[in-house]
């Protein structure tokens, strides 16, 4: 046993930007639980530090991140070995960082570097934005070693793609390409793999520029309508607009308009 | 009178009651839960007064009690102590009382908040009862308020299991009223205390005492109850006012007389 500690996520934080960057490029980033394990600290971190305001999620090398490391699924491997191991997995350590993702109030942004796959694409569809090189891919691979969809996908995808496509996906276990799903509407932009760290950082310093509570009340807003009815929707939003007239925010957002200059930060 | 753990503010028609010991989590200590009680007592003679918010600010409303305090503490010690038996002043309180509640209301502090008429929930807000985690059970109405509001499945997963719920799940659960964004939770419950400061003070004392009975009484008893206030408030001049009023197409100006 190597006393080091392999590193297997990254994080940077830079001028409000929060960058949490999958390290195992040999693995083409699989999670294994040391991964998970460092991935759930960095995401609560970046949830908590309001310095940082905005948080991309990315891999490195040819992969964004092609799932649970399989070789820790087998009897031998270290960890899980029932089905309830699994189970557990799933609830206690990938629900809560799936939902950070999802709930946390600023955006998060999904850097495509190449494949989602299984609980990759999990992580992936969990972000708010997702930006992606034409050779990434969304596969949810599940059926083709006879197991049901996790990681929230039967949530997510159905919103995000409609339930034909999520569907197809779920029963066939081909992968959407990043252009299909570039159509859909699944991936916001698609850009060269040279352009892809520009964009996304482009981006990410733009949204980390934008007042944040506003952004995070566009987040909320969001979250609560996605549990609620019209109606509900409707008023959430107009209590939490009442909270940004007040804020100072939106004084000096009106000022800079009519003066006709950009806004401080 | 003067607090030392809570504030009280009185705006015209409404108090607020702000639990503030918040590097504690607002822990219902002893002191605490004593001058919420005397506060409430004050606040239920006070005819400035028609309904009240009940409040632990913005970011926790009460995370329990003290577990530092109670954990090498004797059965007879507690009983004498009777820390969970004090919020008498609550209880005995017939005015208008809604809780606004900002992320943890766990353990006493859920209890509490079970105790008001209206619940208004921030979108941060959890409600959880997790003394069994540590080798007890409610002690201050958990394990009789959550199934009278909640039913009883839902109240055994709350008890048994101890694990908190989120602000959407306790409106699903009937035990949250209205979910709103944290930083407005207070000023919505204010809103709400102000629209019922406008209507008659009696009939909204009958009404709660009448709402209350159902919780303590089988249904003819508790109807029978219900009509002798109905036919009592007939001796007001605020049905008076409010029936003219209705008439002549105005708004009703109520003197809780």
């Amino acid at each position: 046993m190597a006393t080091e500690v392999e590193v297997h996520v990254n994080v940077h934080v830079h001028e409000g930007v929060g960058l949490i960057q999958l390290n195992r490029p040999e693995k083409m980033n699989a999670i294994g639980a040391l991964t998970r394990k460092q991935l759930g600290e960095a995401i609560k971190q970046v949830e908590r530090d309001d310095a940082i305001r905005v948080v991309v999620l990315t891999g490195t090398g040819r992969a964004f991140c092609s799932g649970a490391d399989v070789t820790e699924l087998s009897v031998e491997g270290a960890g899980m070995r029932t089905p309830e191991d699994v189970g557990n997995v799933l609830r206690t350590e990938y629900m809560p960082m799936l939902t950070r993702l999802r709930t946390m109030p600023k955006p998060v942004i999904a850097a495509l570097n190449g494949p989602a796959a299984g609980i990759g694409a999990s992580y992936a569809l969990a972000c708010d934005i997702r930006i992606a090189v034409p050779e990434a891919y969304i596969l949810e691979a599940f059926i083709n070693i006879g197991l049901a969809p996790d990681g929230g996908v039967s949530w997510l995808l159905p919103r995000l793609a409609g339930t034909g496509v999520a569907y197809e996906m779920f029963f066939t276990g081909k992968p959407l390409s990043a252009a299909d799903a570039h159509r859909l509407g699944v991936i916001n932009r698609l850009v060269p793999a040279e352009r892809l760290e520009a964009e996304v950082r482009e981006l990410a310093n733009h949204l980390a520029s934008q007042p944040p509570q506003a952004l995070a009340g566009a987040k909320r807003a969001v979250v609560h309508a996605l549990e609620s009815s019209f109606e509900e929707a409707l008023e959430f939003e107009s209590y939490l607009q009442e909270a940004q007239v007040a804020s100072p925010e939106f004084a000096e957002g009106v000022q800079a308009f009519l003066a006709r200059r950009s806004k401080k930060p | 009178m003067a607090y030392e753990h809570i504030l009280v503010d009185v705006e015209p028609l409404i108090a607020t009651v702000t639990l503030n010991r918040p590097k504690v989590l607002n822990a219902l200590s002893p002191e605490l839960v004593g001058e919420v009680n005397q506060a409430l007592r004050e606040l239920d003679v006070d005819d400035r007064v028609r309904a009240v918010v009940l409040t632990g600010g913005p970011k926790v409303f009460a995370a329990g009690a003290d577990i530092s305090d109670m954990a090498e503490r004797t059965a007879v010690e507690q009983l004498h102590r009777d820390q969970t038996g004090r919020w008498a002043g609550i209880a005995a309180f017939t005015k208008p009382l809604i809780a606004a509640v900002n992320g943890y209301a766990l353990g006493g502090g859920c209890e509490l908040a079970l105790m008001c008429d209206l619940i208004i929930a921030g979108d941060s807000a959890r409600f959880g009862q997790p003394e069994i985690n540590l080798g007890i059970i409610p002690g201050a109405g958990g394990t009789q308020r959550w199934p009278r509001t909640a039913g009883k499945y839902a109240a055994m997963e709350t008890v048994l299991t101890g694990a908190p719920v989120t602000a959407r799940r306790a409106q699903e659960l009937g035990v949250v009223n209205k979910v709103v964004p944290a930083e407005m939770t207070i000023e919505v419950a204010k809103r709400i205390a102000r629209q019922l400061a406008e209507k008659a003070p009696l009939a909204l004392r009958m009404a709660k005492e009448s709402v209350l009975k159902a919780f303590e009484s089988p249904l003819a008893e508790g109807l029978v109850a219900e009509r002798k206030s109905f036919y009592f408030l007939f001796s007001t001049e605020d049905q008076k006012e409010g029936m003219r009023a209705f008439l002549e197409k105005r708004k009703a100006v109520f003197k809780g007389r």
